[in-house]
């Protein structure tokens, strides 16, 4: 008896499962998901908290619209940072997108935040045909062609960016200093990170190009707790400037121990360190003074975007960064192309969805958003910025020459 | 800056930063050379201890450049003997829950229930605070005079020199000169015996905790007052050094400690310069494996106390 109720059981709850499965019961059932993976916890989380609610903003508001051609968008949220790394792990981001992956209705995704998280998605992303759209991860190996073995092994492009890379924002950081600065010797560190080295290696190179003395490279430990060796070091080398490639962990002791030893070297970063939280972490006269980058246009000033910044902070209860812009373009790239895979009437999949994003040809909030064959924006602005009296202030952008 | 000058400079700042080190060995070395304990959970109650002095500090509402003169003195010691109470009582609880049940296990049982700790508290304090790195309130004043040259010494720097050094004196005294001193060696060298003769083990461990973790927490306030944050990682990043300076200056030995914490600063500020920075770890531990071969016993090995 208790049997034959186990096995009823079992049947009514298979059919149930059966008929429940989202896609089979018509239209306004319709469901696109998008993953996103972000080191929302972390010493990165105040940039990754920003990015997440401009994909968020999107999301909600495609879908107030109907959704994407017929289909309801949702989010799938993921914390790539650990609490062993204390910020964003390429292991855990890793596990993310497999679980994505493995959700059938996932079709794309939002993301990572950081070089080191998309050196080990995208061939993860490649297998499964799957593209993933990263507001803010620039390092320019991961869409390398040279690098395609390694990155996406199955050929076709996967990881597409709303932000340039580093093969623009450190070499124009370097002729920012140079021409701008007058910066004529340089002392250069980075962080060991994937995206730390790669940065702080592109703006060696061009720095080299344009005749600055290079007066040393060394590395820091993000864990570690005394800089003061290593700016005694450099204090001793006498620089003009001096150049930090990589993120929040090690720049927050970076700078208020370069302000002890050093206050009047010129200081710059990159977008690893516009973070709005960096003067709460060093001190406001540490920072003051010290430059950074994005990877994208400056939106967030910008007098065509203020109703869009307004709403944000209403709605988002946070400032608005750039990076939180190209994540919510990053969401519209997405919808536009589930529209127009609808549109064609061809089935929804990943590899068709991949296929659309490629012939993306979009007007943005940022401008018109279109790829290159490798994934990469056609439209290479980095714009520099300057800390000061604790505020980020935009400067310009940056020379590409 | 010449480059003896350059190289002068390293030499004062990897003594402040091998003092750093020695201050939270030295309260790791006592303890183990009372119960032979490696207590790794030592490091994350010095990590927990920068908390327990940022929160008082907040209470209290001082900030930088708030208070001079003897109105500061009088705040640094409220806020030094509230967060050395604080931390000692920690070390006092950690004793009684985790680790006074395992006491009688032998083999590494009471060192694992240590690590044990030491993520709990980790832990905790990353939940409460978050990961990123929290401001320390710049108390000390930004005094820095010219020794040779262009080579300067903070006042920051010289009050953790002499701290380190007094600390150094005065365990020394009590372990070796003192009544309680006397039933710490005499329960390290046999708790039955001791026991015995009428001291009251369980309070000698007790104590034992008590000053070992309140050290730790006076550490955790130069730490902070020197380097102007903290975050819930650096238990494990300064502890892994300042357990290397208790293990290559012979562990267990209180002068060992500070002699082992100078060497790795020293190490680490000149290997720097001459090297780089990436290289730090590479190179300490390498001087470590040498030490420990050829003396492996550490640098000052004749263990003050030993346990039967």
């Amino acid at each position: 008896m208790n049997r034959r109720i186990f096995v009823a059981g079992i049947a009514v709850l298979v059919l149930a499962t059966m008929l429940g499965l989202p896609g089979d019961l018509g239209a306004q059932d319709k469901v696109v998901k998008i993953g996103l993976s972000l080191p929302i916890t972390g010493a990165d989380a105040d940039g990754a908290d920003a990015i997440l609610k401009g994909a968020q903003m999107a999301i909600a508001e495609i879908n107030a619209k109907k959704g994407a051609g017929g289909y309801k968008l949702e989010a799938v949220v993921f914390d790539s940072a650990t609490p062993a790394a204390g910020q964003y792990d390429p292991a855990q981001a890793a596990t993310n997108y497999k679980k994505f992956i493995a959700d059938s209705l996932v079709m794309a995704a939002v993301g990572p935040v950081m070089s080191g998280e998309g050196k080990a998605i995208s061939p993860i992303l490649s297998e499964a045909d799957m593209a993933t759209i990263t507001p803010s991860s620039t390092n320019p190996d991961i869409t390398d062609p040279k690098f395609q073995s390694q990155y996406r092994p199955k050929g076709k492009a996967v990881y597409f960016r709303t932000v340039t890379t580093d093969a623009y924002q450190g070499p124009n950081m370097a002729n920012y200093l140079f021409h701008t600065q007058k910066v004529k010797s340089v002392y250069i560190l980075d962080d060991g990170g994937a995206f730390g080295v790669g940065i702080a290696d592109s703006f060696q190179k061009r720095a080299g190009e344009l005749g600055v003395k290079i007066l040393g490279r060394d590395r820091l430990d993000p864990k570690e707790a005394d800089y003061k060796t290593i700016l005694t070091k450099i204090k001793g080398v006498n620089p003009d400037g001096l150049y930090y490639g990589g993120v929040m962990q090690a720049a927050a002791k970076l700078a208020t121990q370069a302000h002890e030893v050093m206050p009047r070297v010129i200081k710059a970063g990159s977008d690893g360190v516009y973070d709005l939280s960096w003067p709460k972490q060093s001190g406001k006269e540490a920072v003051e003074g010290w430059f950074c980058s994005q990877a994208s246009p400056e939106l967030v000033t910008s007098q065509k975007l203020e109703a869009w910044v307004t709403k944000f902070k209403s709605e988002m209860k946070r400032d608005p960064t750039n990076y939180a812009i190209t994540s919510y373009n990053a969401v519209h790239v997405i919808a536009d192309a589930v529209s127009r895979t609808a549109a064609a009437n061809k089935p929804l999949t990943r590899a068709n969805l991949r296929d659309a994003i490629q012939a993306t040809k979009l007007g943005s909030i940022q401008g018109p958003i279109a790829f290159d064959a490798n994934g990469d924006i056609l439209t290479r602005t980095v714009s520099i910025y300057q800390w000061r009296e604790g505020e980020i202030k935009y400067v310009g952008v940056a020379p590409e020459k | 800056m010449s480059g003896l000058d350059v190289v002068l400079q390293q030499v004062v700042n990897g003594l402040a930063l091998g003092m750093m080190y020695a201050l939270l060995a030295l309260g790791f070395t006592m303890v183990y050379g009372i119960i032979e304990l490696i207590n790794f959970s030592h490091f994350s109650v010095f990590m927990t201890g920068t908390f327990v002095g940022l929160t008082l500090l907040n209470l209290m509402g001082l900030t930088a450049g708030s208070l001079t003169g003897m109105a500061l003195v009088g705040a640094l010691v409220a806020l030094f003997v509230l967060t050395m109470t604080v931390t000692g009582l920690l070390g006092v609880v950690i004793e009684r829950i985790c680790l006074r049940p395992v006491r009688h296990v032998s083999g590494t049982a009471p060192m694992i229930t240590t690590i044990g700790v030491a993520f709990i508290l980790i832990n905790v304090m990353l939940l409460t605070w978050g990961p990123q790195t929290q401001r320390f309130p710049q108390l000390l004043p930004n005094w820095r005079w010219t020794l040779v040259g262009t080579v300067e010494i903070t006042f920051k720097q010289l009050v953790l020199f002499v701290v380190g050094l007094i600390l150094m004196v005065v365990l020394s005294h009590l372990v070796q000169r003192t009544t309680l001193g006397k039933a710490m060696r005499a329960t390290a060298q046999d708790a039955d015996a001791a026991r015995m003769m009428g001291i009251d083990v369980d309070r000698v461990v007790v104590l034992t905790f008590f000053l070992g973790s309140a050290l730790a927490g006076a550490g955790s306030l130069f730490f902070g007052l020197y380097y102007g944050f903290t975050a819930y990682y650096i238990g494990y990043t300064t502890g892994l050094r300042a357990f290397t300076s208790a293990v290559l200056g012979g562990i267990g030995s209180i002068p060992g400690a500070v002699l082992g914490g100078l060497f790795i600063g020293l190490t680490q500020s000149l290997g720097g310069q001459l090297l780089g920075v990436k290289w730090t770890d590479v190179i300490i531990f390498s001087i470590l494996i040498v030490v420990m071969v050829v003396r492996p016993s550490g640098l000052l090995g004749v263990r003050v106390t030993q346990k039967a």
